[in-house]
């Protein structure tokens, strides 16, 4: 792991106080890659992106992959072709899932008909910058889903089930017995999806470039972080100086983000 | 510990059984589900189930579509008109595609097998050793997990080209050997386990490693599947990475030669639905086989009944 | 604690320096191409395996029969990262011998020094080609021309007859001049109630160029697409969006994109080539019976034409066999055979005179094949060499800015003209 994450990752910081390029050895320019980010309309507009997809996505995908979980956990007639089909949108390639949903969103889509034939009309799920974005962190959601239903599974499966035969003995309702059954016991997941989710999401690319484009939406407007390092660093004329700092924001920032789950975790604890 | 608190005082009022006697499908706890439960849930299955594989099924349509059906007619037809598995047989001419796959499998055989060790022995550590430094070890690996991959490809391949490794199989799989995201998922499963059980083994004089093997490692199981799962998953469908590692196409992985199917001079879509199925079918078999496992954690172990 | 982090991070930079030192241009093989033609080399292509290589492995076979004692090995990359494969491999120092690129891959590696100098080592193969074509890989601003000139594609215009008839227009007769396009399309739009739209892409570089705008000085030093004909070119384009005319996620469309949305009938032209017709046939075989082919409009007289090359390493160990191969790839004879297996045209002088490319027999394949062949010989790459990925997306976000009217497309033009030029001093 040294040398494969370490190495290139200590070369990548030092890289950001450099103006190299792809094909260029760089030279040293102290701090002038960080002062020129502050001045970059785009790196704010991609952090503030990125972070809208933290705030949009992690809630539904804490909670939404849990219900399914549960939904799926009784062994009855079946359900192993429910886990199965459910598992799907994960395993399915992210190339493919975007453009089948770029193809149902698209103006004469399928959810587009629908919405005109129950008389709401067309919505430019495609052309607006705030609607593209949306529809991103839907596919997220959607794609996320199996994933973090098969890590709470592993989860649920630890639960002592006395608990919840305890809980609805007594006679507590299912919506009881979440609460405070199947909630506190599965607690230190929720929390470690939160924080696995929270970091997909801050470094979200692939959704976002495949529904809005390589250039990031209209005008760049749904550029997140990580689409300006991928567009800034790479080809042959890729500023890899640029580049590396944009990289090292990311990375404290997730720091910053994990720090902060893991601490909201904490205090519970104490 | 904390949520037997909170259970017990509710335990002290016990009331009468709420089910009514029917005879019917029962959970894995040889409880009965009454009938319109069982009807909500099978609503809420198939609602979701057509949210998750709705798109793929026209995929798989679109594979079996005839060289003569539109398959860009607006609004899009869902079946196939004259299906026929011509595609697929298209695919193999095109592309070695059985010799891609091997060189997946390979990839991610190996994948799975460095991860479940790797991370399991890095998970137990984490969890369960006491040393100095182990929350520093803790916050190491998640650090790793953020180092953002997009930056530091380049400096990876050339790390791997001064080891004479690129070009190679195991240049692939190296740098994702032990994920480091399986090791946090490892040791929280460990960290799950009661810590009573390994106590008594350790009072009986078992010794880390026969503690780690024979109690800790199975009662896990569940979570080692999903580490098999994720490091299956993540070989398999990777792609920039073993593109820029390989050069020579005898070793390219499934993800690199089913690209080839999107020619320079023409993109056939059926011919690419019909490689996104193959590419996706072996992972769905895979799940399907392993998901039992999900199911056995340590709740298994305290059997009742 | 200090002293050994301290250390630590001499050590990664000691680890780190040789490899920032990898790009710089220290010589490698030798210039001169005049010596033996032997040893093995690698030659690249750009995704041509599954459809072309029985075609390949004879053009491989012939060589090393013609050169005892020489051995090609070919690989192919596939479609998608080929920048990223190309720029790990010039950064690591594993570059094949024989490279398969595009004019925009040629000048950064130009510029690294990278590519070899075929007006220094083959400058006697230069007349058997296509002046236009042999051209298109000399970079402003710098002297020699970096890759031999393969293959050239160029096509007409698509357009859907019944969107035409529907809307009124006479479908036998599309437009051919920009004011034309400009008022049938609005009509289009206005008749469609919006629904259907003429064109699918914002402006590129090369509509700039191809409308007549001066894209770079003569020295390649800086740009100059913010003139008054290009700006006369952007404010169309809005008002063409302003009307729907051109496709509300024009913004956020890619050739594929449109592509599709052409062949959905959403979109009622669609620039391509001679390839598509095959595609059409395949994908939308009602649409087919539809498609009206028209010439590509032009300011200037001259078509667009894209350009692919065939580059020499510069660090290769077998110069000879290197630049006698990538040679013998691109002579007339292999590219007349080529062009026939698919519908390219060569870029050798004279082939495009071939009865091949000259007589109808009455088939749409074979007209736009004739079309697009009498077009090429005076056909202009008017992408700029220098223009990088980094500058199309420049310049894509602008242009959006203008289009949605945040910006007027004066400002538009002349911010994206400060960060091309502020990137192309960049680049170095």
């Amino acid at each position: 792991m040294a040398v494969f994450i370490l190495y290139p990752f200590v070369s990548t910081v030092i890289n950001s106080f450099t103006d190299r390029r792809t094909l260029i050895p760089g030279e040293f320019v102290g701090l002038a890659n960080f002062r020129e980010l502050l001045h970059d309309e785009m790196f704010w507009t991609g952090l503030r992106n990125s972070t809208l997809y933290v705030l949009g996505v992690v809630p539904a995908l804490v909670l939404l992959p849990l219900l399914l979980a549960l939904l799926v956990q009784k062994n009855i007639p079946g359900i192993t072709f429910f886990r199965s089909a459910f598992y799907t949108p994960v395993v399915a390639s992210i190339v493919v899932v975007g453009l089948i949903w770029v193809w149902l969103l698209d103006e004469r889509g399928l959810v587009n008909s629908l919405l005109e034939a129950i008389g709401i009309g067309k919505v430019g799920f495609l052309s607006d910058q705030w609607l593209l974005l949306l529809s991103a962190m839907a596919v997220t959601v959607w794609k996320g889903l199996g994933y973090y239903m098969i890590i709470y599974l592993a989860a649920l499966a630890n639960v002592p089930r006395e608990l919840h035969e305890a809980a609805s003995v007594d006679g507590a309702g299912a919506v009881r017995r979440f609460l405070t059954v199947t909630v506190p016991a599965v607690r230190s997941t929720m929390v470690l999806v939160a924080a696995l989710s929270s970091v997909a999401a801050f470094k979200v690319f692939s959704e976002v470039y495949l529904m809005a484009g390589p250039d990031g939406g209209p005008a760049g407007e749904d550029t997140t972080l990580v689409m300006l390092v991928q567009r800034t660093g790479t080809g042959l004329t890729g500023r890899v100086g640029y580049a590396s700092a944009l990289s090292v924001v990311v990375f404290v920032v997730t720091v910053a983000l994990m720090l902060l789950v893991l601490r909201a975790d904490r205090k519970e604890d104490a | 510990m904390s949520v037997l608190e909170k259970v017990r005082p509710v335990e002290r009022r016990p009331e009468t059984e709420r089910h009514p006697r029917r005879r019917g499908v029962t959970d894995e706890h040889g409880r009965r589900i009454r009938a319109w439960e069982l009807a909500l849930r099978y609503l809420l299955l198939l609602g979701v189930l057509a949210l998750t594989v709705g798109p793929f099924l026209w995929q798989l349509s679109t594979s079996l579509k005839g060289p003569t059906e539109d398959i860009f007619s607006s609004p899009p037809k869902f079946l196939p008109g004259s299906p026929s598995l011509h595609n697929y047989e298209r695919v193999a001419d095109t592309i070695p595609v059985w010799d891609f796959a091997l060189n997946s499998l390979k990839v991610a055989g190996a994948n799975v097998v460095t991860n479940c060790v790797g991370s399991a022995l890095a998970g137990y550590a984490l969890a369960r050793l006491r040393y100095r430094g182990r929350r520093v070890a803790t916050l190491v690996f998640i650090l790793a997990m953020l180092v953002p991959v997009e930056g530091i490809i380049i400096a990876q391949f050339t790390t791997m080209r001064e080891l004479g490794l690129n070009n190679t199989l195991i240049g692939v799989v190296l740098p994702g050997c032990v994920g480091a995201m399986n090791v946090l998922l490892m040791r929280n499963a460990f960290l799950g386990l009661p810590y009573e059980i390994e106590e008594a083994a350790f009072v009986d004089g078992a010794n880390a490693w026969q503690r780690f093997l024979r109690i800790a490692l199975p009662s896990v199981r569940g979570t080692l599947a999903v580490v098999a799962i994720f490091a299956f998953m993540g070989a398999w469908d990777d792609f920039l990475w073993p593109l820029i590692v390989l050069s020579d196409p005898s070793k390219f992985t499934l993800t690199i030669g089913l690209n080839y199917l999107h020619g320079t001079f023409a993109n056939d879509e059926r011919l690419v639905a019909a490689g996104t199925i193959i590419a996706v079918a072996p992972l769905i078999a895979l799940f399907a086989c392993l998901q039992r496992y999900f199911f056995r954690g340590v709740g298994e172990g305290a059997v009742k009944g | 604690m200090s002293i050994p982090r301290r250390a630590l991070v001499t050590a990664a930079v000691a680890l780190v320096l040789p490899l920032s030192a990898c790009g710089s241009g220290d010589s490698g093989g030798s210039t001169d191409a005049s010596g033996k033609v032997e040893g093995d080399i690698t030659f690249q292509t750009w995704n041509l395996r599954a459809n072309f290589k029985a075609y390949f492995e004879g053009v491989i076979v012939d060589f090393e029969k013609k050169y005892p004692g020489t051995h090609v090995k070919w690989i192919d990359q596939p479609a998608e990262g080929y920048a990223d494969k190309i720029s790990a491999d010039a950064a690591g120092g594993t570059l094949p011998d024989v490279v398969n690129v595009s004019p925009d891959l040629v000048a950064p590696l130009a510029k690294a020094g990278l590519a070899l100098d075929l007006d220094k080592s083959a400058a006697q193969y230069e007349k058997e080609y296509l002046a236009g074509a042999w051209a298109s890989h000399r970079i402003p601003g710098m002297t020699g021309t970096y890759a031999f000139p393969w293959y050239l594609n160029t096509g007409p215009l698509f357009y859907n007859k019944s969107l035409f008839k529907e809307a009124g227009l006479d479908a036998a007769q599309p437009p051919t001049t920009y004011d034309e396009l400009f008022s049938e399309a609005l009509q289009l739009a206005k008749k469609s109630d919006g629904k259907v739209a003429t064109l699918a892409n914002v402006p590129t570089v090369e509509d700039f160029g191809r409308y007549g705008v001066e894209l770079m000085n003569k020295a390649g030093t800086a740009f100059s697409f913010n003139d008054a004909k290009g700006i006369e070119l952007l404010t169309k384009y809005k008002e063409l969006y302003d009307a729907k005319a051109l496709d509300a996620q024009a913004l956020t469309a890619t050739p594929e994109s449109s592509g599709r949305k052409f062949l959905t009938g959403a979109v009622a032209m669609n620039p391509g080539s001679a390839l598509d017709l095959g595609n059409f046939k395949k994908q939308a075989p009602n649409l087919y019976r539809n498609i009206g082919i028209t010439d590509q409009i032009t300011s200037t007289g001259k078509v667009n034409m894209y350009v692919m090359g065939v580059m020499v390493n510069s660090r290769t160990k077998q110069t000879p066999a290197a630049v006698a191969f990538a040679h013998y790839v691109t002579d007339a004879r292999n590219q007349m055979s080529f062009a026939k297996k698919v519908a390219i045209f060569p870029s050798t002088a004279g082939s495009l005179g071939d009865p091949y490319f000259t007589q109808e027999d009455g088939t749409d394949e074979t007209r736009v094949r004739i079309a697009a062949a009498k077009s090429l010989k005076n056909a202009v790459n008017y992408t700029p060499v220098l223009f990088s990925e980094q500058m199309k997306t420049a310049l894509r976000n602008e242009v959006a800015k203008a289009l949605q009217g945040k910006e007027s497309p004066k400002t538009a033009l002349d911010n994206a003209v400060k960060t091309c030029d502020t990137l192309l001093r960049q680049q170095g």
